[in-house]
C-alpha cells in the first residue's frame, strides 16, 4: 500500500477503521483479549448490550425471511452470520464464567477484580463461592481440628491468606500494539536486564510476559491474540 | 499468596524425600526409623519428605543435603548424553524439584545443570513428538520426567488438532469423561 | 512416614486420566482425618508438657517445641492433601456441566460422594440462574460454527417427541440419520447418543 496515493490511502484507512469499529469486530477483540488474558478483564457492559440487541434484530430478520420462504440462500447466509455472532457472545461470557469458577476466592476478596464483573456475574460468583465453601466445609474442614478449619488460611498461625489460588500473571501471551508504545518495563528475565525499557511498533507481533503489558491491555492500547 | 496450594503435581513433588541432619533435638515424633525411641538427637541423619524438610530448614532445625539426583554422577551423565539419561527414575519432577531445592541447599550450579539438561532434551522431545507416535511404555517415553511428558503430550495434541483442522471432518465428539464405554454401532 | 497416607490419596487422584473421575475414596479419606486427630493429640500433649514446666511457648525452642512443630506441619500438610483432593474433584464436577450438561449419567453419579452430588446440583442451579438472567445458553456452541446444520447418526434409542429449537419434534430412532441444527445436536453428541457424519 506504500505506492498508493495519499488520498486513496486515507480512504482505505477510513474503511479499515470503520470495519474495525463495528460491534462484531469489537466483540471479537474483547473475546480474544478475554481468551488470552490469565486474569478476568473488565466486563464490556455497553458493547454486550448492543450486541444482544443486534442479535435479537437478526433473529427477527431470519424468522421473517424464512416464513416468507422464497429466498432460502439469503436466509442461510443471515443464519450463518447470526450463528457466528452468537458463538462469540456465548464464548465471551463462558470464558468469563469459567475464570470466575476457577479463581472465585481470589476475585471475591480483591476489590479491583470484583469491580470488573457484571451484576449477574457478581451474583453468580457469590453463589458459586458459598456453594464451594459449604462443600469444602462439610467434606473436609469440619472434620479437622479447630485451628485448621479456615478455607483461606492453612492454620491460625498463617499471617496471610495462603490457600487462595490466583491466576499466574507471569505467563506469556501473544500481543500486538495499535500505536507506537515506548517505556514498557519488562518484568521477566535476569534482574539486571529489567531496567531496560522496551518499545513496540504498531502492528508487530510480540510474545511477552503478561505482567509487563497488563496495564496496556486494560487501557486498550494493546490487543492480545 | 500461594498459587499452587491446590496443585496436584506440586503436592506430589513435595513428597520427594531428601536427607537432612538435625541441628536441634525433637521429642514425641516417630519419623526416624533407625531410632528406638520417639526422640531425635542433634546430628541424626533422617530421610524426610521435602515439605517437612523445607519448613524445618527455614527454622534452622535441620540442614538439607543435596539429593542424589543432583549429584556428580548424574551431572556427568547429563554432560555426556543428556537426551539419553533416565531422569524419571531419579526424580519424576526433576526440574521443578531442582528449582525448589537449589536455594535451600545454596548450590548455584543446579540452575545451570537444569537449564542445560532441559535445552538439549527439549529439542529431542519436540522432534519425536512430531515424527513418531510413541506408545506409553516405550524406552524413550520411560526416561522422560513428568514435566517433559506434559510438553510431549501438548506438542502431540497440537499437531493432531492442526491436522484435523487441515483435513476437515467431524468436529463434534463425545465428552471424554464418558469416553471408552460406548462402542460405535457397526 | 508422616503425611504418607494423605499423599497416597492425592496420588490416587493423579493416577486417573486427565478429567476422569474415580470413585470417592472415603476409606482412605477417613484414615487421613483420623491421622489428623492423632497428630493434634500428640501436639497438645507436648505443649501441655511445656506449660507444666512453665516454659514460654513463644520463645523456648527445646525438643518438645520441635516435636510439636513437626506435628503441626504434618497437620498442615494433611489438610492440604485433603483439600486438594476435594477441590480438584469439585473442579472436574463443575466441568461436567460444560461437557455433558445438567443431568448426570448413572455411571458418573455413582462415583460421587453424597456431598459431591449435592454440590453438583447447587452449582448447576447457580449456572442456570445466571444463564436465565443474561438470557444466553452457555452450554451450547462449544465449538466455533461453520455450517448452521450438521449431519448426524443416532447411536442410541433416544425416542421420539423430542422438541427441537424450531418447535418441531423429531423421531430419533436408533441408526436413523438426520440433518439437525448444530446447537440442537451438540448435547446429544457429547453424551454419546449421536455421532457427527463427515461430508
Amino acid at each position: 500500500m506504500a505506492s498508493s496515493s495519499g488520498a486513496e490511502e486515507a480512504s482505505l484507512d477510513d474503511y479499515a477503521s470503520l470495519i474495525a469499529t463495528t460491534d462484531v469486530e469489537l466483540l471479537k477483540r474483547a473475546w480474544r483479549n478475554e481468551k488470552a488474558a490469565p486474569e478476568i478483564l473488565r466486563y464490556e457492559y455497553r458493547l454486550i448490550s448492543r450486541v444482544k440487541e443486534q442479535i435479537q434484530l437478526m433473529e427477527e430478520t431470519v424468522e421473517e425471511k424464512s416464513s416468507v420462504g422464497n429466498d432460502p440462500l439469503s436466509v442461510s447466509l443471515y443464519q450463518m452470520d447470526l450463528d457466528r455472532t452468537q458463538f462469540l457472545l456465548r464464548s465471551y461470557l463462558r470464558i468469563r464464567i469459567q475464570k470466575i469458577e476457577k479463581y472465585m476466592f481470589h476475585i471475591l476478596k480483591t476489590e479491583e477484580l470484583w469491580s470488573r464483573l457484571s451484576k449477574d456475574e457478581k451474583d453468580f460468583a457469590s453463589a458459586c463461592t458459598s456453594d464451594l465453601n459449604q462443600h469444602l466445609e462439610v467434606t473436609v474442614l469440619s472434620k479437622l481440628p479447630e485451628n485448621y478449619q479456615s478455607v483461606l488460611k492453612q492454620s491460625i498461625t498463617s499471617e496471610e491468606d495462603d490457600m487462595v489460588p490466583e491466576p499466574q500473571l507471569d505467563t506469556f501471551v501473544l500481543c500486538r500494539s495499535k500505536e507506537y508504545l515506548t517505556g514498557i518495563q519488562l518484568e521477566d528475565g535476569p534482574a539486571d536486564d529489567r531496567s531496560k525499557l522496551f518499545e513496540m511498533e504498531p502492528g508487530v507481533l510480540h510474545f511477552i510476559c503478561y505482567r509487563s503489558i497488563k496495564a496496556l491491555v486494560e487501557s486498550g492500547k494493546i490487543d492480545l491474540l | 499468596m500461594n498459587t499452587k496450594y491446590y496443585d496436584i503435581d506440586d503436592i506430589i513433588m513435595e513428597e520427594e524425600t531428601v536427607s537432612v541432619i538435625f541441628q536441634k533435638t525433637a521429642s514425641g515424633v516417630g519419623i526416624d526409623p533407625s531410632s528406638e525411641k520417639d526422640f531425635i538427637e542433634t546430628g541424626s541423619k533422617v530421610e524426610l519428605p521435602f515439605w517437612l524438610a523445607h519448613e524445618l530448614q527455614m527454622r534452622q532445625a535441620v540442614s538439607v543435603n543435596i539429593p542424589s539426583c543432583f549429584d556428580k554422577t548424574t551431572r556427568l551423565e547429563i554432560q555426556a548424553d543428556s537426551a539419553g539419561v533416565d531422569l524419571r527414575s531419579r526424580c519424576p519432577f526433576f526440574y521443578e524439584f531442582g528449582c525448589k531445592i537449589a536455594p535451600i541447599v545454596g548450590d548455584r550450579t543446579i540452575g545451570f545443570l537444569l537449564l542445560s539438561a532441559f535445552k538439549s532434551r527439549y529439542k529431542e522431545i519436540l522432534t519425536k513428538a512430531h515424527s513418531v507416535a510413541f506408545a506409553a511404555g516405550s524406552k524413550f517415553w520411560s526416561i522422560l520426567t513428568k514435566e517433559e511428558i506434559n510438553l510431549y503430550e501438548t506438542a502431540q495434541s497440537e499437531m493432531a488438532s492442526f491436522k484435523k483442522w487441515r483435513m476437515g471432518g467431524p468436529r463434534f465428539q463425545i465428552a471424554s469423561v464418558l469416553g471408552k464405554k460406548r462402542k460405535s454401532t457397526e | 512416614m508422616y503425611g504418607k497416607t494423605a499423599c497416597q490419596l492425592v496420588k490416587e487422584f493423579a493416577s486417573g486420566d486427565k478429567g476422569q473421575l474415580v470413585s470417592f475414596n472415603s476409606d482412605l479419606f477417613q484414615q487421613v482425618v483420623a491421622e489428623c486427630s492423632q497428630h493434634l493429640l500428640e501436639l497438645q500433649s507436648l505443649i501441655r508438657k511445656m506449660e507444666e514446666e512453665r516454659l514460654d511457648i513463644q520463645t523456648v525452642r527445646n525438643a518438645d517445641y520441635y516435636g510439636a512443630l513437626i506435628h503441626h506441619l504434618t497437620l498442615v500438610r494433611n489438610k492440604r492433601c485433603l483439600m486438594a483432593y476435594v477441590y480438584n474433584r469439585a473442579e472436574i464436577i463443575r466441568n461436567l456441566l460444560w461437557k455433558i450438561g445438567h443431568v448426570l449419567p448413572q455411571e458418573i453419579e455413582e462415583k460421587l460422594s453424597h456431598a459431591e452430588g449435592e454440590y453438583f446440583k447447587k452449582h448447576s442451579a447457580a449456572l442456570k440462574y445466571y444463564m436465565s438472567k443474561v438470557m444466553v445458553d452457555l452450554t451450547v456452541d462449544m465449538i466455533p460454527p461453520k455450517d448452521p446444520y450438521i449431519k448426524v447418526r443416532v447411536l442410541d434409542d433416544i425416542g421420539d417427541g423430542i422438541l427441537l429449537s424450531d418447535d418441531k419434534t423429531a423421531n430419533f430412532a436408533c441408526h436413523s440419520m438426520h440433518l439437525l441444527k448444530r446447537t440442537d445436536a451438540e448435547q446429544f453428541i457429547s453424551r454419546g447418543q449421536m455421532e457427527e457424519l463427515s461430508g
